[in-house]
C-alpha cells in the first residue's frame, strides 16, 4: 500500500504539468526581466548591457518610483486601519442578525466584487464627472449651490479617489472574511464573557478580537498582497496623474515600458517590484506569527 | 432596566442605519448607471440629481451590443475562460492530491511553490512575456490569455481543493486500491466527486478573476476581432465618447454576465472565500 502512495511516475504525473505552466508563464518571464534589466533596451532596434544602471538610476534618481510605493503604502495603511475595522463593525452586526437578513447583506456588499474593474472604473469616472457626476450634483444638493470638482483630476483630491474605488470594490472581501471568521467563535465564549458581566465592547475587544487573531492576520496579509497588485483602476482613471500623485509601481512599470520606450527600465522596475511585493509580504507574515506566539 | 434598554434601542438603530447606508453605497452607483442607460444622454446632463426615464430608449442596448462588439467579445472571453478554468482545476486537483494525500519528500516545497503564484503579482510578468511569448508566436492569439491565466489562478484553486482533499478519509482510495483499480480511475471517478464542492468554489473563483481580467488581454492581444468582453466598454470610450447613454448600456451588459453567475452561485463563492480565509 505504500508503495501504492508514493509511486513516482503517478506524483510526476500529477505535479508536473501545473509546475510547468508556472514555470513557463511566471518564472521564466521574471527571468528574462532580470536580463533585459540589465540592458537600456528601447523595446525594438539594438541595445547594450549597461550593468546595474537601471537600478542605480530608478533608486537614487527617481522620485515617481518613490512616489508609487508611498501610493502603495497610504492604501495599504487605509485599508488595515479604516476599511477593516468599518468591515469588521458590520461583520459582527451581521453576525447577530437573522440568518436570512446576514445573507442578504452580505450578498449586496459583495456585488462589487464580481464585477470587472473595466465596468467599475467607468463606472466611478462617470460618476465623479466633473460636468455631469451624481457625486457633485449630491453634494450641490447639500451645500446648496453648484459644486464642479473634478475629483480625479484635481491633485488635493485624486489620490483620495483612486483609493476610495479601490475600497469600494474591495470591501465586500473584507466583510465576508471577518463574518466568516466570527463564525468560527464558540457561541460559549461570548455566553461565558456576558456571564462575566463584560458588556458587548469587553467581550468584543477583550475575548472574540484574539480568539479571532489568525484570522484578521490573514486579512492583513491579504491587504498588503492586494494593495501591492492594483492596477487596473488607476490606468484606467487617472493613468497615474495628475503628474505622479495616483501613480502605483505596477503602472509605472507598465507605462516606463510601453508608453516611454525605456524597456530595460521598466523590467528593472518590475525586478524590484518582485521583491518590494514578497519581501513585505514574508515581513507581515513574520511579524504576525511571533506576535501571534506573544498572545 | 428601561434606560439600559432604549440605549439597546439606539445602538441597534445606528447600527442598522449603518448596514443600510453602506448597501445603498453599494448599490445605488449601479442603479444609477442603469437608469440612465435606458435614457437620452442630455438627461444625464439635467440639473436634478436624480430623473427616472419618461419613455425607456431601449434602443441604447441594442446600439450598445451592435456597436460595442458585446457578441463577438462574448464568444472570445468564453473560449478563453472556459479552456482556462478546465485547465485550471484539472491541474490544481493533481497537484492538491498529490500533495495532501500521497507521501513524498517535496510535496511541501511544491505546495510552497504553488502559493507563490499569489503572491507575485501579475503586472511583473507583462513586460517579459511580452517578449517570450513572442518567441512562440503565441502574442495576439488566445493560448497568449490562456496560459498566464492558468498560471496565476493555480495557486488559489490548489489551496482550496487541498484543504477538501485534506478532510477526506484515506481508507477512500485503498478499498479502491485493493479492488485493482488504477490511479487514472479513482481519481476521477472516486476522488474528484467528493472533492466537487472546493473544486466548483475554485472553478468559480477562476471563471470570476479570469472573466473580468483586463491589463493581459490589453497588452497580449492587438486584433480587434480576438479581444474579451471588458474591451466593449474601452472601445465606447473612444470612438463614442459623448454618447454616455449607449456607454452606460455597454457597461451594464458587460456587467451582466458576472452578476448572474455570481447570483446563481453566490453559496459557493462564499464558500470559497471562507476557505481562502481560513486557509489564509
Amino acid at each position: 500500500m505504500k508503495r501504492l502512495f508514493n509511486n513516482r511516475p503517478v506524483i510526476a504525473a500529477l505535479v508536473l504539468p501545473g509546475i510547468l505552466v508556472m514555470v513557463f508563464a511566471m518564472i521564466i518571464p521574471i527571468g528574462f526581466s532580470l536580463y533585459y534589466s540589465l540592458t537600456d533596451w528601447a523595446g525594438i532596434g539594438k541595445y547594450h548591457m549597461v550593468g546595474i544602471q537601471n537600478y542605480v538610476d530608478i533608486l537614487t534618481n527617481d522620485s515617481t518610483f518613490w512616489r508609487s510605493l508611498f501610493n502603495v503604502f497610504v492604501l495599504i495603511v487605509v485599508t488595515i486601519f479604516i476599511q477593516n475595522p468599518v468591515a469588521f463593525a458590520l461583520a459582527a452586526v451581521l453576525a447577530h442578525v437573522s440568518h436570512r437578513l446576514s445573507r442578504f447583506f452580505r450578498t449586496i456588499y459583495f456585488i462589487p466584487a464580481v464585477l470587472s474593474v473595466v465596468v467599475i472604473t467607468a463606472l466611478w469616472s462617470n460618476i465623479m464627472n466633473p460636468s455631469f457626476g451624481i457625486l457633485n450634483k449630491f453634494l450641490a444638493l447639500v451645500a446648496g449651490q453648484p459644486v464642479n470638482i473634478s475629483w480625479l483630476g484635481k491633485p488635493a483630491t485624486a489620490l483620495g479617489s483612486v483609493i476610495w474605488i479601490i475600497i469600494w470594490q474591495g470591501f465586500g472581501w473584507a466583510l465576508l472574511f471577518f463574518y466568516t471568521g466570527l463564525m468560527t467563535v464558540p457561541a460559549e465564549l461570548e455566553e461565558a464573557a456576558k456571564i462575566d458581566g463584560a458588556g458587548p465592547w469587553m467581550t468584543y475587544t477583550r475575548v472574540i478580537l484574539p480568539f479571532m487573531f489568525p484570522i484578521i492576520s490573514a486579512v492583513v496579509v491579504i491587504d498588503v498582497i492586494s494593495s501591492l497588485k492594483q492596477m487596473e483602476i488607476i490606468f484606467l482613471s487617472t493613468g497615474g496623474g495628475p503628474g505622479d500623485l495616483t501613480q502605483f509601481t505596477a503602472v509605472y512599470l507598465y507605462q516606463k515600458a510601453f508608453v516611454a520606450s525605456q524597456y530595460g527600465y521598466g523590467n528593472g522596475l518590475s525586478i524590484l517590484f518582485v521583491f518590494v511585493a514578497v519581501g513585505l509580504t514574508l515581513i507581515v507574515q513574520r511579524l504576525f506569527k511571533t506576535e501571534g506566539a506573544v498572545e | 432596566m428601561t434606560k439600559a434598554f432604549s440605549r439597546k434601542a439606539i445602538g441597534k438603530t445606528v447600527l442598522y442605519s449603518l448596514l443600510t447606508v453602506l448597501a445603498v453605497l453599494q448599490l445605488f452607483p449601479l442603479v444609477w448607471v442603469f437608469n440612465y442607460s435606458i435614457q437620452k444622454t442630455g438627461d444625464l446632463f439635467g440639473p436634478e440629481f436624480f430623473s427616472l426615464p419618461v419613455h425607456p430608449q431601449w434602443n441604447n442596448y441594442v446600439r450598445a451590443f451592435v456597436d460595442g462588439k458585446i457578441l463577438t467579445y462574448s464568444i472570445n472571453s468564453l473560449i478563453i475562460v472556459v479552456s482556462a478554468v478546465a485547465i485550471t482545476s484539472v491541474l490544481s486537483f493533481c497537484i492538491a492530491y498529490a500533495c495532501t494525500r500521497m507521501s513524498w519528500k517535496f510535496r511541501t516545497a511544491v505546495l510552497a511553490f504553488v502559493s507563490l503564484g499569489m503572491v507575485i503579482p501579475i503586472h511583473v510578468t507583462l513586460l517579459p512575456n511580452f517578449i517570450w511569448f513572442g518567441m512562440f508566436g503565441l502574442i495576439d492569439t488566445h493560448l497568449s490569455l490562456i496560459i498566464p491565466y492558468v498560471a496565476f489562478q493555480l495557486s488559489f484553486s490548489t489551496l482550496v481543493i487541498s484543504a477538501q482533499l485534506q478532510s477526506l478519509p484515506l481508507a477512500m482510495e485503498e478499498s479502491a486500491f485493493m479492488d485493482g483499480a488504477a490511479y487514472r480511475t479513482i481519481l476521477p471517478r472516486i476522488i474528484a466527486p467528493m472533492a466537487a464542492p472546493a473544486i466548483v468554489t475554485a472553478m468559480i473563483s477562476s471563471f470570476l478573476s479570469d472573466w473580468n481580467e483586463f491589463i493581459m488581454a490589453n497588452t497580449y492581444l492587438a486584433s480587434d476581432d480576438r479581444r474579451t468582453l471588458p474591451f466593449s466598454i474601452i472601445r465606447f470610450q473612444g470612438q463614442y465618447a459623448s454618447d454616455y447613454a449607449v456607454q452606460f448600456a455597454c457597461m451594464v451588459l458587460v456587467a451582466l454576465p458576472a452578476l448572474l453567475i455570481f447570483f446563481l452561485f453566490s453559496k459557493w463563492i462564499m464558500a470559497g472565500v471562507s476557505a481562502g480565509a481560513v486557509k489564509g
